[in-house]
């Protein structure tokens, strides 16, 4: 994802992460990988409830985490494009995800 | 027709040493960020039955003609060996794809609910301003906001 950031920002597109992770593991993850884009934290997962990508007792520890997901929302907040995984190894690529973004007018 | 001349190789254990290995391989690829990464399920899983047929057959043949052929230790340490990624892979492919479906949530042209969550350093960020321009640079507001729902590193 960082790696493409700039292709993001050129096609005018804000990348946002979120998971149930505290702020201070997805600090650590950030500095790690060298992330720069807004990472949140949804520890009590309200908002994960609120798109209806929960994932019940998904995490190794069977606490309940997001399944993963992505959404394209415009400025008047309407879904443009998403995408949702059957299964975990298969993420959405960072092509599909700027063709999308390119879309956008 | 040789009887029991013990000079005939049961291939089969290989076959299936081969394609368990390349059913393990498969879990491997989408490090690789690959366009037909979609497929790699479905191919890690084909190539783990096809292990399982040939490690099947190899020890069926080994059953059924002991005298046959030689080298049997060998086939049945092959065997094992085999077993174990292609049974992984097997497991893999059931594990990941435990996932909810998502048709309560939002879609294609309906609007996103709003949410305020912390960032890394804990400050409160909303939805409005993610899609308002940032107040530290000049870019102008982003046209749109790519919310990427992830599993997390707990």
């Amino acid at each position: 994802m960082e790696k493409h950031l700039a292709e993001f920002e050129a096609a005018g597109v804000r990348p946002v992460a979120i998971s149930v992770d505290a702020p201070e593991v997805s600090r650590n993850l950030a500095n790690k990988s060298g992330y720069t884009f807004p990472i949140l934290s949804d520890t009590d997962t309200a908002v994960i409830r609120r798109y209806h990508v929960l994932h019940p007792g998904g995490a190794a520890d069977e606490h309940d985490i997001a399944r993963p997901a992505e959404f394209l929302i415009d400025s008047s907040k309407i879904v443009r494009w998403s995408n949702f995984t059957e299964d975990i190894r298969v993420r959405a690529r960072a092509d599909e995800m700027l063709a999308a973004a390119r879309r956008l007018r | 027709m040789p009887d029991g001349t013990n000079d005939v190789k049961n291939t089969a254990p290989w076959w299936g040493l081969l394609f368990s290995v390349a059913a393990l391989a498969c879990n491997g690829a989408f490090f690789l960020d690959a366009p037909f990464q979609r497929l790699f399920p479905w191919l890690s899983l084909l190539f783990a039955i096809v292990a399982l047929s040939f490690l099947v057959m190899g020890l069926r043949l080994l059953i059924a003609r002991p005298k046959l052929y030689r080298r049997k230790m060998l086939s049945i340490v092959v065997t094992v060996i085999a077993l174990l990624p292609a049974a992984l892979s097997v497991l893999a492919f059931v594990g990941t794809r435990k996932l909810p479906g998502a048709a309560e949530a939002p879609q294609i042209g309906e609007r996103v609910p709003d949410f305020i969550l912390p960032d890394t350093l804990g400050k409160p960020i909303s939805l409005d301003q993610l899609l308002a321009a940032s107040p530290n640079s000049q870019a102008p507001a982003p046209k749109a906001v790519l919310l990427i729902f992830y599993r997390g590193y707990w």
